[in-house]
């Protein structure tokens, strides 16, 4: 009998793994399957390699939830409208849109988009999607705009009309901006849009973007081919012939590889410490993105302390944000004047607010306005337990330069990082006292202040109920008025930054790394679209090329 | 007691084992702060489509009922399906599996293949340079963590010289024979940072127990007789200084599935480890009961065979 079971279970192990394998290995592609057959002569033969850190979770544009979902899938179900660096809304699908009385909406479509099995894209597809969202209620972000949508209807190829439950100036450009259409011949017979995972088991995927995906490798790749036509880019017909994402779930992982050529771009921002390195290395261009999100922190007026303004007004003054941005970010942020209306929304931003200087001695003397005495030690009898995510880590850095500060204006501070998981569960059942946190898009100052300070909002954190301030955002949101709507607005912010029912610390800009051999992306706000938005995808051109 | 009592029963403990496994997994995952419906929806979901959402997933039945329609379910080989996916689990182990069994196998391998003469050199050279060496070579290797050393070796053999590709388990476009060349030059680096982290323990165990077994009385009385050190040392004082080796393998398989975790997400490797950290991510409970449960049958079945081996190897491991 032998006496080596070790090196033998292994082997066997090693070649039940290898043969396993075989099922694994991937067939040669047919001749004449591929690419689309109808490239011009702009379009060209190269592959665009583009790292992400985590695999599709969804195929389903109307449930997906994470980058990944939201990147791959954007190459395939466009959107109605995309967003300006100021935050503005641009056409995309919709070339017009509006509301025709309080509570009717319309878009009007081009006719020139067309599914990759033959099938035009038509209103119907527009009004078919809009409803069985508002129907199946998916869990994606889409819904959770949805909020006054009653119904929508096709009254031509190009024209679908949207029937409101009660009057709301931001519904139309929210939910053009946020939602993707999909074809409704392909998600009709599936049923419930909630539920169906579209993953391309019963005969592929059908897109109406520059790129239809054609291969799935788990945990490894995902294949994009070029479409026939994108009426979007210059030409109509996108430039690279393939468009791989390649999983990699270490961020340095993905430096290293973008490094060495094997990925042309990285889909995901820079961490702040590895932007000035890269920025000087051979070979690599950073894109600056303009960020459209914020971070910040909240104050749970549950408590009764912090239901006390000047406690809040003690604790936002008590926190250097010029060295959180400096020694945190590297200088890789702009502060927001401590305002929710950030400078990148350049109609409502309103530069009278100003950020809540770092005052050691007037958070003191709120505290002390407040009716709190300090004691022999110079602190404060309060305390508050401030949560954030441990995976957050530039909330993390900066939460400790927070409880140092507060300690200088006598204010304790205990730092509660945790995992993910327990943070959401934390911030869902409102067991916290000070929130720390990031919001990635804010694009819509009106829904944004609907979620975040009205009574009930999804993500009033704050737990505020303010009947001036819930009465200035109800009107802003009837407002059909664009300057009547910015000017209440302004004054919603200004209760904002009064009371500090938000301390909204800075907007991050985001920079994104690709290869030098690259060229001819076109940037968009935020990490959802930055450099590799579909129009940019499919206008990326080689340098030598 | 007769072998086939003896088997039966190393089977039993291991059924029992697996048993345990899955249940304190269901219950830790139950536990978790948070649920799968925060973990994977929009933070603006409304309350109502947080409920819809857990109704759908079936977490709102009492602990109980779901624990006994998991069971049932799993008697019938039934899995479950994905929360985040909507597939089933089996596919996304069936996916992955294959990947996590070419990786720590592979490790496992080159373990046993450098552990034992690294082992036998630092035992026969024992106070000497040789053995110094190892041991602080085995010392070193302990305390190494994988995600560092996984970088160093992608910045050293991936990026400055080229030599192996960085992170994925083969380059696409690779086909045919190819695509296996791929796969081994892919295989390389995560399998060599796996196997240093373990090969440590192997080696000081290796050396302590034939340090050992070269001072047991057989050992004095081969010398006596005149056979060769080199025999004595490989012939007679190894054969016996593996049983504990074997154990430890066993043991190890355990930490080489935690390991594959980390090594799999520094190096991209698409396989259950990879699988299990997007998982817990994602608070996706079937695919993380159905991975736990894979790991769980894995490790008690090469233990149980371990057992079995060694009671053949050993008889008094059977008499007791």
């Amino acid at each position: 009998m032998s006496h080596r079971p070790p090196a033998l279970v292994g082997a066997a192990l090693a070649v039940t793994g290898a043969l396993a394998l075989g099922a694994c290995a991937p067939s040669a592609p047919e001749e004449g399957t591929g690419s689309a057959s109808g490239a011009t002569a702009t379009a060209g033969t190269d592959t665009l390699t583009i790292a992400t850190t985590t695999d599709v979770v969804n195929y389903n544009p109307l449930i997906g939830n994470s980058r990944s979902d939201y990147w791959i899938t954007n190459l395939m179900y466009p959107h109605l409208l995309s967003i300006a660096d100021d935050g503005s809304k641009e056409p995309y699908l919709a070339t017009d849109w509006g509301y025709t009385d309080d509570t009717t909406g319309y878009y009007e479509i081009r006719d020139d988009f067309t599914w990759s099995d033959g099938e035009p894209l038509t209103a119907e597809d527009v009004a078919y999607t809009l409803n069985a969202v508002k129907n199946d209620a998916p869990s994606g972000t889409f819904y959770g705009q949805m909020g006054t949508f009653a119904s929508a209807e096709a009254v031509s190829d190009t024209r679908v009309e949207v029937t409101l439950t009660e009057p709301d100036t931001s519904l139309i450009e929210e939910i053009g901006f946020w939602g993707n259409i999909v074809p409704q011949h392909v998600f009709e017979p599936a049923g419930s849009v909630a539920e169906f995972a579209n993953d391309g088991s019963d005969g592929g995927w059908v897109s109406a973007g520059p790129y239809v995906l054609t291969d799935v490798q788990v945990g490894q790749s995902y294949t994009l081919e070029r479409t026939d036509s994108f009426p979007l880019v210059d030409g109509g017909v996108p430039v690279p012939a393939k468009v791989v994402y390649r999983v990699l779930p270490d961020v340095n992982t993905e430096i290293l590889a973008l490094q060495s050529g094997e990925v042309d771009a990285i889909a995901n921002a820079l961490p702040p410490a590895q932007v000035e390195q890269l920025r000087n290395t051979d070979g690599i261009e950073i894109a600056e993105v303009t960020g459209l999100g914020y971070a910040h922190m909240v104050y749970n007026m549950q408590n009764p302390d912090l239901a006390t303004t000047e406690v809040r007004q003690a604790l936002a003054h008590a926190a250097d944000y010029e060295a959180i941005r400096t020694v945190v970010l590297q200088g890789q942020a702009v502060s927001t004047g401590s305002s929710p209306l950030m400078p990148v929304l350049a109609d409502y931003y309103d530069d009278s607010l100003t950020e809540y200087a770092f005052d050691p001695e007037l958070s003191r003397s709120l505290m002390e306005e407040a009716g709190y005495t300090a004691g022999a030690d110079g602190m404060f009898p309060v305390s508050f337990r401030l949560i954030y995510s441990l995976q957050d880590s530039v909330t993390s850095q900066w939460a400790q330069m927070v409880k140092d500060s507060a300690a200088e204006a006598g204010i304790t501070i205990e730092l509660q990082g945790t995992e993910r998981n327990t943070y959401l569960a934390m911030t869902a059942d409102g067991d916290y006292d000070i929130y720390a946190g990031n919001f990635a898009i804010m694009d819509d100052p009106v829904t944004n202040f609907r979620l975040s300070y009205l009574p009930g909002g999804a993500i009033n954190y704050t737990y505020v109920d303010d009947p001036e301030l819930n009465s200035l955002v109800a009107e802003a949101g009837v407002a059909t008025d664009a300057d009547d709507k910015i000017d209440l607005m302004r004054q919603a912010a200004a209760i904002v930054h009064e009371q500090v029912y938000d301390n909204v610390m800075y907007t991050q800009n985001l920079y994104m790394a690709y290869s030098s051999d690259w060229a001819g992306f076109v940037s968009k706000p935020s990490e959802l679209l930055s450099i590799v938005n579909p129009v940019s995808v499919a206008s990326a051109h080689r340098t030598d090329g | 007691m007769s072998v086939a009592l003896f088997v039966l029963r190393r089977l039993g403990l291991g059924l029992v084992t697996v048993w345990f496994a899955v249940t304190v997994t269901f219950l830790l995952l139950r536990l978790l702060p948070g649920d799968p419906a925060l973990a994977v929806a929009s933070p603006n979901m409304t309350p109502d489509a947080r409920a819809a959402l857990l109704t759908q997933y079936g977490l709102d039945q009492p602990l109980p009922t779901q624990y006994l329609l998991y069971l049932g379910q799993l008697v019938q080989g039934n899995l479950g399906t994905s929360f985040t996916q909507s597939i089933p689990v089996v596919d996304v182990l069936a996916e992955r599996l294959p990947w996590t069994l070419l990786l720590t196998a592979s490790a496992l391998v080159l373990t046993v293949l450098l552990g034992i003469p690294l082992g036998v050199a630092a035992a026969a050279h024992r106070g000497g340079l040789v053995d110094r060496v190892v041991q602080v070579v085995g010392v070193t290797g302990q305390s190494l963590f994988v995600p560092s050393i996984g970088i160093f070796v992608l910045y050293v053999f991936g990026l400055r010289l080229g030599w192996l590709p960085i992170g994925g388990a083969y380059s696409d476009g690779t086909y045919g024979a190819a695509w296996y060349g791929s796969v081994l030059a892919h295989l390389v680096l995560p399998a060599l940072s796996l196997t240093l982290i373990q090969l440590g323990s192997y080696v000081l165990t290796m050396r302590a127990t034939l340090v050992d077994a070269l001072d047991d009385d057989y050992v004095v009385l081969a010398r006596a007789n005149g056979i060769p050190p080199r025999r004595i040392l490989w012939k007679h004082a190894l054969r016996n200084a593996l049983l504990p080796a074997t154990t430890l393998i066993g043991l190890q398989l355990g930490f080489l599935v935690g390991g594959a975790v980390l090594t799999e997400t520094v190096f991209a490797y698409p396989g259950v480890g990879r699988g299990i950290y997007e998982a817990v991510t994602q608070l996706d409970f079937p695919v993380l009961q159905g991975a736990f449960l894979l790991l769980a049958v894995t490790v008690v079945a090469a233990n149980t065979l371990t057992d079995i081996a060694y009671g053949f190897l050993d008889p008094r491991v059977k008499a007791s």
